[in-house]
């Protein structure tokens, strides 16, 4: 009978500790699912592939002036984003990124020879954006562009020193809150989404995070290459909370076989 | 088989390919976008395919030889967020469709819009995607005008 009360202690003591914790790198349900081109508004549009801060604000400073009321909307993209291009973007290209740019998209081995795109276009494609877990250690970004397929570590692991560049690169990620960062390098030199050339120094941090109404998905992704960058590039991608939609087969695509050079357009 | 009418209508528009939809490769290096082409034929095979769907019809000239005319548009992945789907054109209707023309090839376009026999229109999604954001325009007018100055 002595023993009862210690027993009770015991007891009452192990009661009184808190739960294990979760796993710490479990991907929170808010981002969890299928996502898919932005809402139908003016910024949701001007962000279809992608776009930065200075394009957005361009964007509505045209909006919001009664003079450009009866022009266009694809007149006041078109003018945002030459803004975005000659304020942004092209000041911040090195003299060697310079020499190529704007590339000629007749050049693009995606068009001429159905080769699919690397990180730096695939990380913004439009259409199905599909966050799915894995394992506790990992989620899986699906796109319905190209069907690629990008793996998250989440264990807390380093990048393999001797990791070959490849063309959606090595990405490992963390929870900060409810926002998944995931940082990749080891990204093969190929073309980036504003059509410049990038290097395999390339690294790219990437923040997804939903919106509080839950309807949206953002993507601020900070990408920095020493050989084709003068500073950074901060570039935006919005899509929409789309459960109905889904990944279809991307097995068709042919080879150009016709097409017209010389058409660049930054 | 109907009578088919080739025709040619070539006009100046606005860079509605600015509102980027085509993704998979740049527009601009197959097809003008500042003009576009109507013709008026009969469906032979539509595509639903990834990166862009394909349509097939035959289309009578001025002289009445049948020439096969290649209309192509958006991915089926882009094309189901407006709802289209394999049978949204069928094989045997009578269509007349709009588009920007290939630079190089003679008989090849991409989709504007198509209008069947009984007048209705189909139009990619970036029609209705535009349509929401000219009424999101007008509340924004709307809101400005009703700001005290």
């Amino acid at each position: 009978m002595r023993l009862v009360p210690v027993l009770l202690v015991v007891l009452a003591v192990a009661c009184s500790q808190a739960p294990p914790p979760p796993p710490a790198a479990r991907v929170p349900s808010k981002l969890e699912g299928m996502w898919s081109d932005p809402p139908p508004t003016a910024v949701g549009t001007f962000c279809f592939f992608s776009c930065t801060d200075a394009g957005i604000e361009r964007l509505n400073a045209l909006l919001d002036d009664p003079a450009n009321d009866k022009r266009p909307f694809p007149q006041l993209q078109a003018e945002a984003a030459k803004y975005q291009t000659d304020t942004y973007l092209r000041p911040r290209l090195t003299e060697a990124a310079l020499k190529t740019y704007p590339l000629d998209p007749a050049d693009d081995p995606g068009f001429l020879r159905c080769e699919p795109w690397g990180l730096s276009k695939q990380m913004f494609a439009p259409h199905q954006l599909e966050i799915r877990r894995v394992s506790d250690d990992q989620i899986d970004l699906r796109y319905g562009e190209w069907e690629a397929v990008r793996t998250v570590h989440l264990d807390g692991r380093a990048v393999p020193a001797d990791q070959p560049p490849s063309r959606l690169g090595y990405s490992v990620g963390r929870f900060e809150g409810d926002t998944l960062v995931v940082e990749t390098s080891k990204v093969a030199a190929g073309i980036t989404w504003w059509n410049a050339q990038h290097s395999d120094q390339m690294r790219v941090v990437e923040r997804f995070t939903r919106s509080d109404d839950g309807n949206t998905l953002t993507l601020t992704a900070t990408i920095e290459d020493p050989w084709g960058l003068r500073e950074p590039v901060v570039a935006k991608k919005i899509w929409r909370w789309a459960p109905e939609q889904k990944i279809t087969p991307y097995d068709a695509c042919e080879p150009a076989t016709a097409f017209k050079k010389g058409t660049n357009e930054p | 088989m109907r009578l088919l009418r080739a025709f040619l209508l070539v006009l100046p528009v606005l860079a509605l390919t600015a509102v980027t939809i085509n993704a998979h490769h740049a527009f601009s290096p197959v097809y003008d976008g500042k003009r576009t082409i109507t013709v008026d034929g009969v469906v032979t095979q539509f595509r639903f395919v990834n990166p862009h769907a394909m349509m097939l019809m035959e289309v009578k000239d001025k002289t009445g030889k049948v020439e096969t005319w290649n209309v192509e548009f958006a991915g089926r992945l882009n094309l189901e967020e407006a709802g289209w789907n394999a049978q949204t054109i069928k094989p045997g209707e009578h269509v007349k469709v709009t588009g920007n023309p290939a630079w190089q090839s003679a008989q090849r376009m991409a989709f504007v819009k198509l209008v069947r026999a009984d007048g209705t229109e189909l139009e990619p999604g970036r029609a209705q995607r535009l349509s929401a954001i000219e009424e999101e325009r007008r509340q924004r007018a709307q809101q400005r005008a009703q700001q005290p100055k």
